[in-house]
Formats: C-alpha cells, sequence, structure tokens
C-alpha cells in the first residue's frame, strides 16, 4: 500500500500523516496497524508492537462500521473548530477505537453502543488555504 | 538503606501573580521549606524540581537565587505529576543512601503562557480532529455515567466540597461558597462538564525538605514518615483502555501500598488528596486507589464519607478545584496538606478523624501517568 503524507498539487493534506493510505485526490483509505507476531491491531499506525514490542507490524485497512464508545458535545474549543460539535469513540470491530467527530445526529439522539459509520471527507479549510482531509462519524442503519 | 521523612513545607498563594516570575515563585517556596524544616541550608545536599513549561534550567535559577547553588540539582518533567515524581527522585536519593537532606520543589508560572484552557500537543492526531482537554474527561466521566448510572449532580458535588473546603485555605485561588444547581448553572466546556468543575489556569509554587531517618529525628520531634510511593505509566492506545477505570492509578497504588505495608487501604488510609483537576478526576481516581468500590465513588461523596468530618475525608485543602492548578506545584500542594493534617496542624481544615496515615496522589497526561505518595506519623 502507498503511504501518503502530504500531496502538493491538489491543495490537499492529512489531517494527520499516519492515518490514510492510498491517493488523497482519489478515495484513500483509513488505516491502522497489524502485528504479524501477536496480531495486536493500532490506530493510528505504529512501528513497534505496543504489546510484544515487534517491529513485524503492517499496515491494514481500517473496518467502515463501529458502536460508540463514549462521546461529548464540546462548547469550547481553538478557532478553527466551530462550536459546538459532538466527539465520539467509535470502537471498530478490529479491536481499536479511534476519536472523530460525530455528524448528522441530534445530540438528544446520541447513545453509547450504537452503529456508526466513518466515512472520509474534508474536515476544514487550513490557513494556508488547503483542504485538510480527514473523517467523521454517522450514524449507521437504524441507529439514530 | 534509610526510611525517609518529610521534615518541612512551603508553598506560595496560588493564583494569578502577574508581577513575579518563576523563580520568585519558586524561591518563595524553597527558603519557606528550609524555615520551617530549621535546617541549615548548608545541609542540603540534592534538590529535584518539577515544572512543565518554565524552560531550561529553570530550577538551577531558583537554587541561584536562594543560595543554594553548588549542589545537584535535577529538573523533571512528568505533566501533572512532576512535582510528585520529584519527591520520589528525592526520596530514592535517600533510600539509596546517597544524600541525607534533599529538597523537592515544583513551581509553574502559566497565567502569563495560557488564557483559556491548555490544550494537548500540536501534532497530536487526536487534536487534530477537535479533542480538547476537557473534552477528554468529559468522554471518561459519560462512560462512567453510562456503566455506573453516575449523574451530573454527583459530578457537581466534587466542586461544591472542594470549593467549600479552600475557603479555610490562605493559599486558594478559587475557593467559593457554591451549590450543585450553581455549578451546574456555569457554563458547559464540554457536556457534562461545566466550567465550575474545571480547575483554574495558575501560577505557585510548593517545596518540601526531606530527611533521612538519623537527621529527621534530631530536626523534629514530630516527623512525617514517606511510608510508600508508587509511579506508573498506562498506554496512550484507547483500544485495550477502560476509560472508566483508571488502572494506572491502581497499579501506582499497589506498589505505594506494598511499600508501606498496606492491606486494606480503607481502613488504613485515614485522610487522602487524590488529584482533582476537573470534578469527575477525584471520584474517578479515589476508585483507582481502592479507597472506594468500583462505581461507588459518588454514592460515597453524596452521603458524606468524603467530607472533613466523613469517614475518608477526600481533598480537605480544597483540590485544585479550590486552591488551584500551577501544575507542578499542584501535586506538592496536596503533600504539604497531609504533612499539616497528619501534625494536626492544618487549623480550620484539620479532619475529624484523627489521622495517622494519608495518601496524595497526581496525575498526568494523556499517556497516564500515576504517581502515589503515602505519608504516616
Amino acid at each position: 500500500m502507498v503511504e501518503v503524507t502530504e500531496t502538493g498539487r491538489s491543495g490537499v493534506v492529512p489531517v494527520h500523516p499516519d492515518v490514510f493510505a492510498g491517493e488523497l485526490e482519489g478515495e484513500p483509505q483509513l488505516v491502522g496497524s497489524r502485528c504479524r507476531q501477536c496480531g495486536a491491531r493500532f490506530f493510528p499506525r505504529r512501528g513497534v508492537c505496543a504489546r510484544c514490542l515487534s517491529a513485524e507490524v503492517e499496515v491494514v485497512p481500517l473496518g467502515r462500521v463501529g458502536t460508540l464508545h463514549t462521546y461529548t458535545v464540546v462548547y469550547q474549543s481553538t478557532p478553527e473548530f466551530p462550536t459546538p460539535y459532538i466527539l465520539a469513540y467509535v470502537d471498530l470491530p478490529e479491536g481499536v477505537r479511534l476519536l472523530a467527530p460525530l455528524a448528522g445526529v441530534p445530540v438528544d439522539q446520541v447513545r453509547i453502543g450504537m452503529p456508526l459509520r466513518l466515512q472520509v471527507e474534508p474536515l476544514r479549510t487550513d490557513a494556508a488555504g488547503r483542504t485538510v482531509l480527514g473523517y467523521r462519524l454517522y450514524a449507521h442503519g437504524g441507529g439514530a | 538503606m534509610s526510611d525517609v521523612y518529610v521534615v518541612g513545607i512551603g508553598m506560595t498563594k496560588f493564583g494569578k501573580h502577574p508581577d513575579r516570575t518563576v523563580v520568585d515563585l519558586g524561591s518563595e517556596a524553597v527558603r519557606e521549606a528550609i524555615r520551617d524544616a530549621e535546617v541549615d541550608p548548608r545541609r542540603i545536599e540534592a534538590a529535584y524540581c518539577g515544572h512543565v513549561f518554565q524552560g531550561m534550567v529553570a530550577g538551577q535559577r531558583v537554587l541561584a537565587q536562594t543560595g543554594l547553588a553548588g549542589i545537584p540539582l535535577t529538573n523533571v518533567e512528568d505533566a501533572c505529576s512532576s512535582g510528585a515524581v520529584a519527591i520520589r527522585e528525592a526520596a530514592l536519593a535517600i533510600r539509596a543512601g546517597e544524600h541525607d537532606v534533599v529538597l523537592a520543589f515544583g513551581m509553574e508560572h502559566l497565567t502569563g503562557r495560557f488564557r483559556g484552557a491548555l490544550t494537548p500537543a500540536e501534532d497530536d492526531l487526536e487534536a487534530a480532529v477537535g479533542l480538547t482537554m476537557p473534552a477528554i474527561y468529559a468522554m471518561r466521566a459519560r462512560r462512567h455515567m453510562e456503566e455506573f448510572g453516575t449523574t451530573r449532580r454527583q459530578l457537581a458535588l466534587v466542586s461544591v466540597k472542594n470549593k467549600r473546603n479552600a475557603l479555610d485555605h490562605p493559599a486558594a485561588q478559587v475557593a467559593a461558597a457554591v451549590t450543585v444547581e450553581e455549578v451546574l448553572a456555569s457554563e458547559v466546556v464540554a457536556w457534562p462538564v461545566h466550567r465550575l468543575m474545571v480547575s483554574p489556569v495558575s501560577d505557585g509554587a510548593a517545596a518540601i525538605v526531606l530527611a533521612a531517618e538519623e537527621v529527621a529525628k534530631r530536626l523534629t520531634d514530630r516527623p512525617v514518615w514517606v511510608e510508600g510511593i508508587g509511579w506508573a505509566l498506562d498506554t496512550s492506545y484507547w483500544g485495550n483502555r477502560d476509560l472508566a477505570y483508571p488502572r494506572y492509578v491502581e497499579d501506582a497504588a499497589r506498589m505505594a501500598y506494598r511499600m508501606a505495608g498496606i492491606s486494606e487501604p480503607r481502613r488504613q488510609i485515614h485522610v487522602v488528596e487524590p488529584y482533582d483537576p476537573f470534578a469527575y478526576k477525584e471520584l474517578h481516581h479515589l476508585e483507582g486507589l481502592l479507597l472506594a468500590e468500583r462505581g461507588k465513588a459518588p454514592e460515597d461523596l453524596a452521603r458524606g464519607r468524603f467530607d472533613r468530618d466523613g469517614e475518608l475525608p477526600s481533598c480537605p485543602s480544597g483540590g485544585l478545584l479550590g486552591v488551584g492548578n500551577p501544575i507542578a506545584a499542584a501535586g506538592l500542594m496536596k503533600i504539604c496538606e497531609l504533612y499539616w493534617q497528619l501534625r494536626g496542624e492544618a487549623g480550620k481544615r484539620q479532619v475529624a478523624n484523627s489521622p495517622r496515615r494519608g495518601l496524595a496522589q497526581a496525575w498526568g497526561d494523556l499517556m497516564q501517568i500515576g504517581t502515589v505518595v503515602v505519608l504516616g506519623v
């Protein structure tokens, strides 16, 4: 898998250098790590297994559907994040937990345990006018 | 191997000190601790300084200012645990037989640097998707609410208790008589965390003098024994971590209890100063310290168990929520409080149960640093 950290031409930058593989202009894949020795999985990806310390770690795609572990509604933040917004931890079936904004669900309908879907999409425009590509969570199926 | 004793303490007022430097604050706390210990400054053989944001050789500048130059000084940085880790290093130096009298201090001047809440490091992935410090505790608290039925009123009660306790602390920054309703009427920072559930940005310093047994018993007839110290680090990988329980605190506590010979902490610890930068964290930490049953700390709080006249007074000082949060000095403030409580010198803050043994805990950062110190008389 090609690892992408930046792309100057299109003016698209990843929200963090470690989260995508593939072409940012196309449909980049959200990735984590899997230890070839012990099978542990991690997000974001890393070079050494945090469980068995093996360096035999491969980049693997992450699933797109998981369940809401916990959340908050942020009312005070830094200027690039207009408030209020919902942040949630989602548990993916691979055993990794990741943090992302939750969109499209009214606050009073957010429930721990509800199914959520991860979608790769632009989050904002940075100070240099580039599109910051990240991911958001949405309700999945009849979850909300 | 010598046992280690606290023989003197000092602290500045916590608050906004726009006209003072961190060296000024650190020097005041150090001078006060030396005066309190009634020790000849030339007897101090080494020093450890905890600070997070004070730049290069900050501790050395304090020693130069106080006339203590000429001894080894080590700066210690472990986020909010920095002050408590400085104590651990100082105590290890004495236990190892290397030194007899060692100074540990912590200091921070933050109000000149931060206007609002502290933010995570800029290259942090979670910060890049919108994480703020209060949001971390908000999500942990929300998980505790889900698993144990904890309510926002119970979280608010921590602020009510600590801000009230701080009314009797001369160094307190944000002491107040507030009600649960007032806490819940303050603006929401990150639901369910309200502004009055968050400790303030503070400037301040605190210092302690530690001594080996032989020296301690010559200096004072009421030394306070450092019975146990524990220090543990959890992973920063959320996927394998229980967000409703601080494993790193339990690990650090068990280490300290083992060293102190404590088998039943709920009976053997009489006063506790858990780390409370956010209201929820005090409850979270009381459970991790094994001083409350898992999921039961909120109920214990509501029935008064943690009040000053309760069965296990918690944060009688007023804690970070009441006294303030100059990061590295905050953990040392808790040690100062135990020193006063165990010697019966806490004045209006004195707890009712004549404590013989107390525990202070500090905690730091997203990596989850847990530091526990058990003191006894």
